[in-house]
């Protein structure tokens, strides 16, 4: 297959997500730009102008009108989708960490850092007045969780709960309701890097620095499948149609990727069989780690992120969709 | 159209007119005549079919397709611009069943571990176990006679750079230890090897070999090229298995022209 380099960032890639067709492509990074791809080309249809600082995280909702992105300017904004206007801009104490849709798209929850005195926050916000009406300023709830602090974060299933993942290496489930944890489970070593949804979210696929990438159930944080590999990883993803596959991606920390070669740094999104734990093939490309991948909602092409500030668009050639798995 | 470029044979035919014409499978044949940059008549038929093909696409998806461009690509041609979007170079995906993708890479590089492990890094500067190169007192003492008794460090320095694909020396590879090296070398000194001189610059590894393959067995064809044009330097050695081989190629061969060349076979000489 041949890849499809898309060039729009000068820095490191942070976070990159399709939305529910697959057609568009959000990518953002650390040199403030919020861009937006058709997947299945690579054309760019446009930029969200705005942030002046890293943009660390982005969602888009489920009918792809809204986009809203968290940054280190201590911002997030919420996007028109289709001109990319900024519809409504929200200021914080800290940087934003993790944003994500609810599963209605009613609301948006936001994480943000501690730092400088200033305590975690877990924010969620109405957008239920979409394009057209007013967007709310302050938060419906506000909550300040305790100990350790939360890297990534989704939704659960039907809104019930907000997964949650940590720095020690712990996932959470939070109830967006109260703000308690209703339960958590120490499965990490390390911190963890992302964490993403399957498609009916019962499941989840979690990504460590301890090298391993696992997958938990939802509802019990029960761990049912684990994948070690020799890196420490910044990224993993469910393949959700065609083959049952997971990738996971990631690579040498970026302080020691200019000490050695691009083949040790280990810089290849790995395919590993979800059921049989089997790794079952490698996409080399990056020359820096990967930092984040997504893969299309109908399972013919998968896109990755690295620090050398490219996405990578593949595109499945045919004998990927033929293959099957020999015990 | 110049009356002297056109056969009579052609004027005979007078299908002068292109023409079209469209057949039951929907093929549509369009015949034209031309005449070339020789001045001769040639004619063209084209057919083409034309295939409509429907793809269904989600309705939502196929208005954004339409939206106009906006932010820093505001104004742009629809397509991708080269600028923002290319196609990389073709990468295969080889997908295995037997989980061998880890262990191939994994094993190799163990074995590199296990074989270094063994291995001192000696400091030609204090002696010490660390790299010269890290040698704490590398300013005060200096680098004493480079390249004396000490053993070069250089043993040990391609942890980090044996990886993949890269070429391993065989004395490098997993389990070899330093003596096969020399093993190698006298074995290879065994073997009788012929000294093939007086080769073309045009000869290659493959026209040597096939030139003594016809007396027996050959085990080795190392043919001297230049390092920089590539060209053949203009001699070459052959080993063969069996010692009798080598007798008769060099009977046979001795003397004998080849490209324009008197080739000169002798025993090559131990480089040792």
């Amino acid at each position: 297959m041949r890849p499809i380099l898309l060039q729009g960032h000068e820095r490191s890639l942070t976070q990159i997500k399709y939305n529910r067709e697959g057609d568009l492509l959000f990518s953002v990074s650390k040199d403030h730009v919020v861009n937006a791809w058709y997947s299945h080309n690579g054309e760019r249809l446009g930029t969200y102008d705005g942030h002046v600082g890293a943009v660390w995280t982005v969602d888009v909702n489920s009918s792809s009108t809204l986009l809203i992105s968290g940054s280190a300017d201590n911002t997030a904004k919420l996007w028109d989708v289709s001109n990319g206007k900024c519809l409504k801009s929200w200021e914080f104490n800290t940087a934003v960490r993790r944003v994500a849709f609810s599963e209605d798209s009613k609301s948006v929850m936001l994480i943000t850092e501690p730092r400088m005195g200033f305590s975690a926050t877990l924010q969620i916000f109405d957008v239920q007045n979409g394009v057209e009406g007013p967007i709310a300023s302050e938060p419906t709830v506000i909550f300040h969780p305790e100990g350790p602090k939360i890297t990534v974060a989704e939704w659960g299933p039907l809104d019930k709960y907000i997964v949650a993942g940590c720095e020690n290496g712990s996932v959470a489930l939070i109830d967006p309701k109260t703000g308690e944890f209703v339960s958590r489970n120490k499965v990490h070593e390390a911190t963890i890097t992302d964490l993403q949804m399957s498609t009916d979210k019962t499941y989840f696929i979690t990504s460590s620095k301890d090298k391993s990438a696992k997958i938990l159930e939802t509802s019990t944080l029960e761990v049912l499948k684990t994948y070690v590999t020799d890196t420490p990883l910044n990224s993993a993803s469910i393949m959700p149609k065609i083959q049952e596959f997971v990738v996971i991606g990631g690579g040498q920390e970026a302080m020691d990727v200019t000490r050695t070669s691009s083949r040790q740094g280990k810089f290849e999104c790995r395919f590993w069989h979800k059921v049989l734990e089997e790794e079952v093939g490698r996409v080399r490309g990056h020359f820096g780690p990967i930092n984040t991948i997504a893969i299309h909602p109908d399972g013919r092409s998968f896109a990755s992120g690295g620090e050398d500030g490219y996405v990578r668009v593949h595109h499945f050639d045919d004998d990927f969709f033929s293959f099957k798995f020999q015990i | 159209m110049p009356v002297s470029a056109t056969n009579w044979a052609d004027e005979v035919d007078g299908e002068e007119q292109p023409q079209t014409f469209t057949d039951a499978n929907g093929i549509t044949t369009h015949i034209e005549y031309r005449i070339n940059e020789d001045g001769k008549k040639v004619k063209i038929t084209r057919r083409t079919q034309k295939k409509l093909i429907h793809d269904k696409v989600n309705k939502a998806v196929a208005t954004r397709k339409k939206w106009p461009k906006f932010g820093k690509e505001k104004g742009s041609k629809p397509g991708p611009d080269p600028a923002t979007t290319n196609v990389g170079d073709n990468i295969k995906l080889k997908l295995s069943s037997t989980g061998k993708v880890i262990e191939e890479v994994d094993e190799k590089q163990e074995a590199i571990k296990q074989q270094l492990q063994n291995k001192k890094i000696l400091c030609r500067i204090c002696k010490g176990d660390h790299f010269t190169t890290k040698c704490p007192y590398k300013d005060s003492l200096g680098v004493e006679d480079a390249g004396a008794s000490t053993p070069p460090v250089e043993e040990a320095i391609p942890e980090a750079e044996q990886q993949g694909s890269k070429y391993i020396a065989p004395h490098m590879r997993a389990g070899a230890t330093p003596k096969d090296r020399d093993a190698m070398r006298e074995k290879r000194d065994e073997q009788p090897t012929l000294r093939v001189t007086n080769l073309s610059e045009d000869a290659t590894e493959a026209d040597v070999s096939e030139l003594f393959k016809r007396f027996g067995h050959i085990s080795r064809v190392f043919l001297a090229r230049d390092r920089e044009t590539n060209v053949c330097k203009g001699f070459a050695f052959v080993s063969f298995t069996m010692r009798d081989d080598a007798e008769r190629a060099l009977e046979a061969i001795d003397g004998r022209g080849y490209d324009n060349l008197i080739l000169r076979v002798e025993w090559a000489k131990s480089s040792a």
